[in-house]
């Protein structure tokens, strides 16, 4: 466990990088987490996505079926897979603030 | 990325962590005087881990029969060494000639640096059984690594995955930390996209009383794999099935039985014996899990501390039963991609299913192909046992465990042309396969078996 300074508020982390604390999040979060997941700029299409995994995530505790996030947001998988390239679960959960998916996912 | 003098290792749970799946963890200095208290307690009650400890003769027979070893061509990760490393240990504290004579007969004493190896080599054993068939004195390595594991789960040495998935099944139920409201709402959703699909009105009744099935499926479907889903919501409809899904228990894995066979595999148990009371069921059927299956069908009696009311059975037998009995319309042509099928090594070195895939698999697919060894033969996809770690090291080690599976696929032809189906009809399965078919670049789709049932269905 670590804690990082990101735009002046102490953000804690667990060992695979992901927000202890969902709650803790602000966009600043997913700027910083971009850059370490290979992402140069978020665009207007990494904010739809990451807004609706927040809203989702505060309504039920848990990300969307991946198909789900894909239908909500009009993105196909491949592109998510564009917009995050470490995947939805891993990529775009970072940048949202989500605890990691676990399980056999 | 943790390494231990080269040694690869999974990212651990913190002290904290331990303590939510209530394990203490044992200070450092007194970890091997505890290893050993918990080996001399284990050797005393199971005497395949004795036969195992006391029988091997080093012929190797093993070695090529292990895509752990095939993958990484690490010696200690042959069976027979990888057994060793405890071997060597019961060696030196419970023979006579390894007491006398030591390094001489191979015993060595125990150190820190010897828990850190099992943690490194048992798991990176999926524990499949494939050397077990090979052995000729009948050593199952996976039991050897089973009692490892969980030695080191009562040290406090366990992978961040498996605690989080022991502590998430405690908190709501299952693997990936679903509760209710989102069990509920993606059900929903998977109705309008079967209306969307296949036009056919499906429901999916959540701990709905007086059901004659109570359905389990794997959580990882929920976020995954909504074929899977989908097709057994269909099937259930299609047979006119009273049926309910159970939000207390809506987990077909039982991660218990790979690092905590006492405590965590038990919880499961209990749970799933409690819904099946509580809703008044008559039969319990299992969705698309291999280690779940195997740990439900082998050892809910003897961890139920009660009498087991109900009959217990896998979708693909009941599945394969309906289409034996011609209760079922399906079209095979309606599945046009040439498909092959692994088998889930658990489904078929543990659990009988194999004849029953191959009935259900036939009837739903016009162009399928064997992939060879198959059956009680086939090769494990290189996450068995949940070694699906995917910190840098860890995942490079994943994509050497599934060069054997892939080798396999790639014989079959069926991802020649780029759209050929790989069949996994198991939730470790699939999500390994699913980033290692890209990373090898087999042509194929990962799909569940009950998906295909579902898109081959003939409606009235």
């Amino acid at each position: 466990m670590a804690s990082i300074n990101i735009a002046g508020r102490e953000v804690e982390l667990d060992e695979d990088g992901f927000m202890v604390n969902p709650d803790d999040w602000t966009e600043d979060c997913a700027k910083y987490f971009s850059s370490g997941e290979g992402i140069s700029e978020l665009t207007e299409d990494h904010w739809k996505v990451i807004h609706y995994l927040r809203d989702y995530y505060k309504q039920f505790q848990i990300a969307p079926m991946i198909r789900k996030l894909c239908k909500e947001t009009g993105c196909s998988l491949k592109y998510i897979y564009e917009l995050f390239p470490s995947g939805p679960a891993k990529g775009s959960c970072k940048l949202a603030g989500l605890p990691k998916p676990t399980g056999c996912v | 990325m943790p390494t231990y003098k080269d040694m690869v290792q999974p990212v651990r749970a913190s002290e904290a962590e331990m303590r939510k799946i209530h394990i203490e963890p044992v200070p450092d200095d007194q970890k091997c005087e505890k290893a050993i208290q918990y080996l001399d307690e284990i050797r005393k009650k199971y005497r395949s881990f004795v036969m195992a400890m006391e029988s091997c003769v080093k012929c190797g027979a093993c070695a090529e029969n292990c895509h752990t070893y095939l993958g990484t061509k690490d010696p200690r990760n042959i069976p027979t060494n990888r057994a060793e490393l405890i071997r060597k240990i019961y060696k030196r504290y419970f023979t006579l000639e390894g007491r006398w004579f030591g390094k001489l007969v191979g015993a060595e004493d125990i150190s820190l640096d010897v828990i850190e190896e099992w943690y490194s080599y048992f798991y990176q054993c999926s524990q499949c059984r494939r050397c077990a068939m090979a052995c000729p004195f009948g050593i199952d390595t996976c039991e050897v690594t089973f009692i490892g594991r969980q030695i080191l789960h009562w040290l406090g040495i366990v992978p961040k995955l498996h605690m989080g998935v022991g502590a998430a099944m405690e908190k709501v139920g299952n693997h990936t930390g679903l509760p209710k409201p989102g069990i509920v709402d993606t059900l929903e959703f998977l109705s309008e996209e079967i209306m969307d699909e296949f036009g056919v009105e499906v429901n999916f009744p959540v701990d709905k009383p007086n059901s004659d099935i109570l359905y389990i499926p794997s959580s990882a479907d929920y976020l995954l794999n909504p074929y899977t889903l989908m097709g057994a919501g269909m099937y259930f409809t299609y047979i006119g099935a009273n049926w309910t899904i159970p939000s207390t228990v809506s987990e077909a894995g039982n991660f218990g039985l790979l690092f905590d066979q006492y405590f965590t595999q038990r919880h499961n148990v209990t749970r799933l014996l409690d819904a099946a009371q509580n809703l008044g069921i008559k039969k319990i059927v299992w969705g698309e899990c291999g280690h779940g299956w195997r740990a439900a069908k082998m050892y809910i009696p003897s961890l139920a501390d009660r009498p087991v009311n109900w009959p217990i059975t896998h979708i693909h037998d009941e599945v394969a039963y309906h289409i034996r009995t011609n209760q079922l319309k399906l079209d095979p042509n309606k599945v046009d991609h040439p498909t092959t099928l692994h088998d889930p090594c658990n489904y078929t070195r543990a659990c009988d299913l194999q004849e029953n895939l191959r009935t259900v698999i036939k009837a739903c697919v016009a162009d399928f192909r064997e992939m060879y060894p198959n059956k009680e033969r086939t090769f494990c996809c290189g996450g068995g046992s949940a070694i699906l770690f995917d910190d840098p090291e860890m995942y490079q080690r994943r994509i050497q465990l599934s060069a054997k599976k892939a080798e396999l696929v790639r014989a079959t032809g069926v991802g020649k042309d780029g759209n050929g189906y790989l069949c996994a009809p198991c939730s470790i399965c699939k999500a390994q396969l699913y980033p290692m078919v890209e990373e090898h670049e087999l042509g194929v789709e990962v799909k569940g078996l009950i998906d295909l049932v579902g898109k081959a269905l003939v409606w009235k």
